[in-house]
């Protein structure tokens, strides 16, 4: 007569998460002074804002939400990112019987085997949710990045315009709306 | 072999030449004067044919040499110029695909590229044109790189080609002189039907990952068209995308939807996928700004340069289907997918 008898296998899985998402795109700036004056404009509103030098580039971090600028170019950049760790632990039980059907050590490489792919799928279930958050990190300050990105460019091509005005003779009259982003310039020429 | 032949220039039909395709028949040795006469025959009586009622019939205006010639094709150019070379390549193909079974053969018909005629190109598109609604034909030719880097079925058909691996020795250098240019030009109407049906079929789209293969092989096709078309000083031949961006944008308050508005559900996770995804799909409207910019240097030619007279007709045509309206709407369109 047969006897049967339990396996218990246990499984874990400890692994470190990432999630990351980004969208690119291109500041629209007019080309009112050389492109390389131009550069030095919308570095100098970058800086006063906080940004970073990081090679050709300018960047700032904040929460999780990186922003980086090329001057020369205007491509922008906004990246959001999170990460995790996760320790998974499962265990199950099997039997087998000592006289008929497979032996325990294939039981138990069943067992693990299958306990280990439930892991992963938890795991990859994790990083979905992960990958979610980071997606829905990106949209809630892409608003507020949007915003800023504007202002900078108002701001530098309202101090592109001064110059080119001041190249152009002598500035009679100057008067600027910060609320409605307006300037009006008189020029002597 | 006459009869697919036949039925590959419309004068066959589908129901009497599909089944010749899809089955085996055995392979002559040797193929009688006769018969080879009347490959021949068939071949230059059908391209001929073929491309005449695209187009070639219309009194239109092109480039010849760099100045704007009217009248249609054949007054356009001389007899000599106007001339089909087939390679060996041609008979073999035929009497492979007469002789086997579609996807049942291994190894798959293909000719060395460089040894491809433009007749040759010309066949082997208007033979998958032909076969095409028979999708596991049209998915078996396009395994064989012939068919994968023939230029025409590229143009015509991108999407058919989105998703599978990229032939890297696709081009279209050598479509915009001699033969090449005389079929481009007489293809004209039937490129601008092929790519504004394409646009308006777009918002039937469901699927993310499909439309932006699609999106992204429009992209590199029409790169690709438009390079060549630079470097051989041709911009006349990509006229019919003036006019397929003239009939879209002929509406002023068109939307991203009209391109994106059939997709399905919240689309990828990624918020860059799906903006990948809807930036695909407005990839004919992408060229708009290319167009603006030959415009832009046509109107820099002056009266003592060479391509004066090439820039002036740049110009009249930019003008005559619009191009302004339709880059300033295009630009307007594609600011709307923007994030930031």
């Amino acid at each position: 007569m047969s006897r049967a008898y339990r396996i218990t296998v246990k499984e874990s899985l400890a692994r470190d998460l990432s999630a990351s998402d980004e969208v690119c795109s291109d500041l629209e700036i007019l080309a009112i002074l050389p492109p390389d004056q131009m550069a030095e404009l919308l570095r100098g509103e970058l800086k006063r804002r906080g940004f970073e030098e990081n090679g050709e580039k300018l960047i700032r971090h904040d929460d999780g939400i990186t922003v980086a600028v090329d001057p020369k170019t205007g491509e922008v950049s906004v990246k959001a990112e999170t990460a995790d760790s996760v320790e998974l632990k499962a265990q199950r039980d099997d039997w087998g019987y000592d006289d008929v059907g497979p032996g325990e050590e294939a039981i138990r490489r069943r067992t693990a085997e299958q306990l280990k792919q439930d892991l992963e799928r938890r795991a990859d279930q994790q990083q979905t949710r992960l990958q979610t958050q980071a997606t829905e990190k990106l949209e809630g300050h892409l608003d507020e990045v949007r915003k800023e990105l504007s202002q900078v460019v108002n701001r530098v091509t309202a101090e592109a315009l001064k110059r080119k005005a001041a190249s152009l003779g002598q500035i009679k009259e100057m008067t600027e709306d910060p609320e409605s982003g307006s300037l009006t310039i008189t020029v002597e020429v | 072999m006459l009869r697919i032949l036949r039925f590959v220039f419309g004068q066959v039909p589908n129901e009497e030449a599909i089944p010749l395709v899809r089955q085996s028949q055995n392979r002559p040795n040797c193929l009688s004067p006769s018969a080879v006469h009347l490959v021949r025959d068939t071949l230059s009586k059908g391209c001929i044919l073929y491309l005449v009622r695209a187009g070639g019939w219309k009194k239109e205006q092109f480039l010849r040499d760099g100045q704007p010639k009217a009248g249609r094709l054949w007054e356009r150019s001389g007899i000599n110029e106007l001339t089909l070379e087939f390679s060996r390549h041609s008979m073999e193909f035929l009497i492979w695909l007469t002789a086997n079974k579609p996807g049942e053969t291994k190894p798959m018909w293909k000719a060395p590229a460089s040894e491809l005629t433009i007749a040759d190109h010309l066949l082997l598109f208007l033979v998958y044109e032909a076969l095409r609604e028979e999708k596991d034909i049209a998915a078996f030719l396009r395994c064989s790189s012939s068919f994968a880097s023939n230029p025409l079925c590229h143009l015509l058909y991108p999407g058919d080609f989105a998703g599978e691996a990229t032939d890297e020795s696709l081009s279209f250098d050598g479509w915009f002189t001699s033969t090449g240019g005389l079929i481009i030009e007489a293809m004209q109407p039937i490129l601008e039907d092929r790519w504004l049906q394409m646009e308006r079929d777009k918002g039937q789209i469901g699927d993310w990952e499909r439309m932006r293969a699609e999106g992204q092989e429009q992209t590199r096709i029409l790169d690709l068209f438009l390079d060549a078309a630079d470097r051989a000083n041709r911009w006349d031949l990509t006229r019919f995308l003036l006019a397929v961006l003239d009939a879209i944008l002929a509406t002023p308050d068109l939307t991203p939807t009209f391109w994106t508005g059939g997709l399905q559900g919240s689309g990828p996770t990624r918020l860059a996928d799906r903006l990948e995804t809807q930036r695909s799909a407005l990839a004919v409207l992408r060229c708009a700004e290319r167009l603006r910019q030959w415009e832009q240097r046509a109107r820099t030619s002056g009266f003592m340069d060479d391509d004066y007279a090439a820039s002036k007709f740049w110009l009249g045509e930019y003008e005559r289907f619009n191009g302004r309206q339709s880059t300033s709407r295009a630009e307007g369109i594609l600011e709307m997918l923007e994030p930031l």
